[in-house]
């Protein structure tokens, strides 16, 4: 007989764990959509955010004031690559810019590990660990508080994005950056917006994933389950981003629980990018991705 | 004329092959005997690894420009494949498993490159990042790639060709000469051909290569090919000459970045550039080391030293990026073109304008 | 056209009309000796054309790119396809070039019919092309580029290539002999050890001419050969194309603003406009042709008969 309970088990704890990487992915969307920028040091700042939030804590500085404070320095950080390094390499092909984030990412790893220092460090955001027990089926309270803090940071997003000047902004750059030139957009200054706002996505994700694993330096790896979700829901769609980070999530968990003791298990670690890459061979740019990114 | 190039022409000799000679009598004949252990196995061996790795990443990356970022996984399988064909097959001479060991990790490498007859840019870096996990994955899984060690860990046994045994750090060193000389010349060869010249086309402009008549299955399918035989054969060297002992963790993502950082730092669609970023990766931490004591004393103990080293070749990255995205070696050029050197006339700035795509071959 | 119409028609109706009268006996088609003559000559005038665009539509989303397209290019002709921005000209190319895919119609090439030109193999059929916004190899210099233009002959495998085999060795100088033979006609020689990504872009639009003309192609596609150019230059590029139609028989079809250029070069004139071709015939007959002058205009043209060129 087959363990419907379990299996619903299973796929609700692959979404739940799903949204967690679409957090993660539409920091990427942000700056892809506004740039052209495949940002892969997004882990990186991850981790760089959940680390100064909780060196800050455990120095006894007061949560709000930490989680300000670590706005404030992804802000400043925000700014900083915008000036430094997307300046200077504008009109260079997206490869170059995806190499250059990669470099960013290392500087942006070791001078947070060089600061804050190597240690593992756990973060408690106050939700408990017991599950809820809906109808036979255990759901993780965690899951369900971060999901809901996606849902709430997508929606705010999408306030912003309609309601405000700063969110015009983006949108117009994002559809055509020449026309945005023309009507007198400055776009250093929206990279600048668009830089920290992926910044505060970092914060919200990696303090989600920091109370999930620990913060310790694997959360930079994070990002590398981002780039699945991107493949699948497009690289310029915050709504691919959600419904890719769920399929990922889900496909992700039930493959492992299902499939993985063929193999002995331990297939999460390629799963996703297998089942990316099947479905890039039949629709290279995704559910909803709409530019036909550098496919062949 | 200045004398030495009276007398180079009387002897029929370019100068870059005054230069190879010079480089074949350093190599075989002064550094084996007079350098010593540490120079040989810390820095030279796992140099030439590094470079010939280098080398097949630029045939993927620079010249056929088809991103790559899973090579760590090529020279997992090089190594493994080589360990497997020492192990289970006694009677096969070590530079057959050598070259099976390349011919598997290219017939991977062919499996893996299939994507990139659909994908290009972004898409395809994401499917070579499948490889890379993959690969990992199976090895630390499978227990018979490593004779069944719990962690995968193999231990590689000593190198033995034609019934002498190539221990110790001098001859691991020249065993590692040899195989990277003859490679990188044969690579050479092929990257001056037509087929070189074809990876270019696909890299500069795919849709005219069609239109003129490549083939580009076959062209992007011999760039996976070669690299990964390349990269495969590098990993032998890895994992025999260098370090002897080698685990599926050491092939890592970190080792697959390392290894692009290497051809970006030396300089893409460069062979010599592969050398010269391969040096620079393994010459730079020591000198950070010892810098970073000279300056910090006790504070720099090795967690600084990891974390120093990942800004600074981050940094490095980036910087170079911003203003010689051709590599050190476009920098080097650059420096020499203004070297009268056996009368070559002095080049004008003008004439070594910066243009984004190097030539291809050396 | 409407001869070997007629002469058909004819030909059926004396069939029948004989069939009948011998008693339906059927297969017993005799022609008359002077129908077969002039069905003959008739087909004489209408030679296969080196091109033929059959009813081609192409949409992108529902802009309609190109209407139900007509046209047939001779042997030997010198066609230029004309129109304002986004008349759809590039479109047409992409086309026959096998770039896009049509909607409907074929594309004809030489006695060879497409619903979808296969791209890889345009070189093997004797067609080539050159691109808008320049398609050169920039990381290869001038002789390579121009000898990528052969690589549609190469056989030797790599293999041969690494090993430097006779035979490799052989294309390999021939394919060279050729691509200078080509640098010579184009005046080139002096920069041929260059990077192409290095030269400036009149001479690298003469480089991407010399790459397309090298296999001595049947059919020659120009896409704006002659955009960005000073007036110097697009008279020295006018003549190479001439040049190459006169000394190879090349056919040639090319896309140019310069109307100037246009009018000197072209045997017969494409006219299109909003994806649909509006006038097709001799510069002169082009250049008087009301629908053109207003697509261009687009005014009222009732005191102004001739475009003034």
């Amino acid at each position: 007989m087959f363990d419907y309970q379990f299996f619903i088990e299973v796929l609700v704890g692959g979404l739940l764990s799903g949204v967690m990487y679409s957090l993660v992915a539409i920091g990427f969307v942000l700056i892809y959509k506004t740039s052209g920028v495949l940002n892969f040091a997004q882990g990186a700042m991850l981790l760089f955010a959940a680390l100064t939030f909780v060196s800050l804590v455990e120095r006894g500085v007061p949560f709000p004031l930490a989680l300000v404070a670590t706005l404030a320095v992804m802000v400043l950080l925000g700014i900083a690559v915008e000036r430094v390094i997307l300046r200077p390499l504008v009109n260079q092909p997206p490869i170059t810019l995806f190499m250059a984030t990669l470099g960013l990412s290392y500087v942006i790893e070791g001078a947070a590990q060089l600061l804050w220092g190597t240690q593992v460090h756990g973060l408690d955001l106050g939700i408990s660990d017991t599950p809820f027990d809906v109808g036979g089926v255990l759901i993780s309270q965690f899951d369900l508080f971060a999901a809901a803090v996606a849902g709430a940071m997508v929606a705010l997003f999408a306030l912003f994005f309609r309601y405000t000047r700063t969110g015009l902004a983006f949108r117009a750059v994002a559809d055509d950056q020449f026309a945005a030139l023309a009507v007198g957009l400055r776009l250093p200054r929206v990279w600048a917006a668009v830089w920290t706002a992926a910044g505060v996505v970092a914060v919200v994700a990696g303090l989600l994933w920091g109370a999930r694993l620990g913060v310790q330096f694997s959360l930079s790896l994070i990002v590398l389950k981002a780039l699945p979700v991107l493949v699948l829901g497009g690289f310029d769609s915050i709504a691919g981003a959600i419904v890719g980070g769920l399929l990922i999530g889900a496909i992700e968990k039930l493959a492992e629980v299902y499939v993985g003791p063929f193999f002995g298990g331990g297939i999460e670690a390629w799963a996703a990018y297998v089942v990316a890459l099947g479905f890039l061979l039949v629709r290279p740019s995704g559910l909803f991705g709409q530019k036909p990114v550098e496919r062949a | 004329m200045p004398a030495p190039t009276q007398f180079l022409k009387l002897a029929r000799l370019a100068p870059s092959h005054i230069g190879v000679a010079i480089l074949l009598i350093v190599a075989y004949g002064i550094i084996p005997f007079s350098g010593s252990e540490y120079l040989l196995d810390a820095i030279l061996t796992p140099f030439l690894a590094l470079a010939l790795a280098a080398v097949g990443l630029n045939v993927l990356t620079g010249y056929a420009g088809q991103v790559s970022l899973g090579s760590a996984a090529f020279l997992a399988v090089g190594a493994y494949a080589a360990y497997n064909f020492n192990l289970r097959i006694p009677e096969l001479p070590f530079l057959v498993s050598l070259l099976l060991a390349g011919l598997v990790a290219a017939f991977v490498g062919l499996v893996f490159g299939l994507p990139s007859l659909r994908l290009r840019g972004f898409y395809l870096a994401v499917s070579t990042l499948a490889a890379q996990f993959f690969v990992q994955w199976a090895l630390t899984k499978f227990g018979w790639f490593s004779n069944d060690n719990p962690s995968g860990v193999i231990d590689a046994p000593t190198i033995v060709v034609g019934g002498i045994p190539f221990s110790g750090a001098s001859r691991r060193y020249i065993f590692s000469v040899t195989v990277v000389l003859i490679a990188t010349l044969l690579t050479a060869r092929l990257l001056a051909s037509q087929s070189g010249r074809n990876f270019i086309a696909v890299r500069d402009h795919e849709t005219a290569a069609k239109v003129i008549g490549v083939p580009l299955l076959r062209t992007k399918l011999l760039a996976f090919g070669v690299s990964s035989f390349l990269i495969g054969m590098a990993g032998v060297l890895w994992a025999f000459a260098y370090l002897r002992t080698v685990e599926p963790a050491g092939f890592n993502l970190d080792r697959s970045f390392q290894i692009l950082f290497i051809i970006i730092i030396g300089g893409l669609a460069s062979i010599r550039g592969s050398f010269l970023g391969a040096a620079f990766i393994v010459v730079f931490p020591l000198l950070l080391s010892r810098v970073g004591a000279a300056l910090l004393g006790n504070v720099f103990d090795s967690g600084v030293l990891e974390m120093s080293q990942r800004i600074v070749i981050g940094g490095l990255i980036i910087g170079l990026l911003i203003v010689e995205p051709r590599g050190l070696i476009a920098l080097v050029d650059r420096l020499s073109a203004r070297i009268p050197k056996f009368g070559r006339p002095q080049c004008s700035p003008n004439q070594l304008q910066n243009h984004r795509q190097p030539k291809g071959v050396i | 056209m409407n001869s070997v119409a007629t002469v058909a028609v004819e030909t059926l109706a004396l069939t029948s009309a004989r069939d009948r009268a011998s008693g339906g006996m059927r297969g017993a088609r005799i022609v008359p000796p002077d129908v077969e003559q002039r069905l003959a000559r008739a087909a004489a005038q209408v030679p296969v054309p080196v091109l033929a665009l059959e009813n081609i539509s192409l949409n992108f989303g529902g802009v309609a790119a190109l209407r139900d397209v007509n046209l047939r290019v001779a042997e030997g002709e010198i066609r230029a396809v004309i129109g304002p921005n986004g008349a759809g000209k590039s479109s047409l190319l992409n086309v026959v070039s096998g770039l896009y895919r049509p909607d409907r119609g074929r594309v004809q090439l030489g006695d060879r019919y497409f619903t979808h030109v296969p791209t890889s193999r345009l070189a093997g059929y004797g067609v080539a092309r050159t691109f808008q916004n320049l398609a050169l190899f920039e990381g290869l210099s001038v002789l390579d580029n121009v000898m990528m233009g052969l690589v549609h002959r190469r056989r030797a495998g790599f293999l041969q290539q690494i090993v430097g085999s006779p035979w490799a060795r052989r294309e390999e100088a021939l394919n060279r002999a050729a691509a200078e033979q080509i640098i010579d006609f184009l005046h080139l020689t002096a920069t041929r050890e260059r990077i192409a990504g290095t030269l400036p872009y009149g001479l690298q639009k003469r480089i991407e001419l010399a790459r397309a003309l090298v296999a001595h192609p049947k059919l020659l596609l120009l896409d704006e050969p002659l955009a960005g150019m000073t007036l110097t230059e697009k008279q020295e590029l006018s003549l190479h194309i001439r040049n190459a139609r006169d000394s190879y028989g090349t056919t040639i079809v090319l896309i140019e603003h310069d109307i100037g250029v246009v009018m000197e070069l072209s045997d017969r004139i494409t006219v299109l406009d909003h994806g649909c071709k509006i006038a097709d015939g001799t510069p002169d007959q082009v250049r008087a042709d009301p629908a053109v002058i207003d697509a261009y205009l687009g005014v009222a043209h009732d005191d102004e008969p001739e475009l003034a060129i």
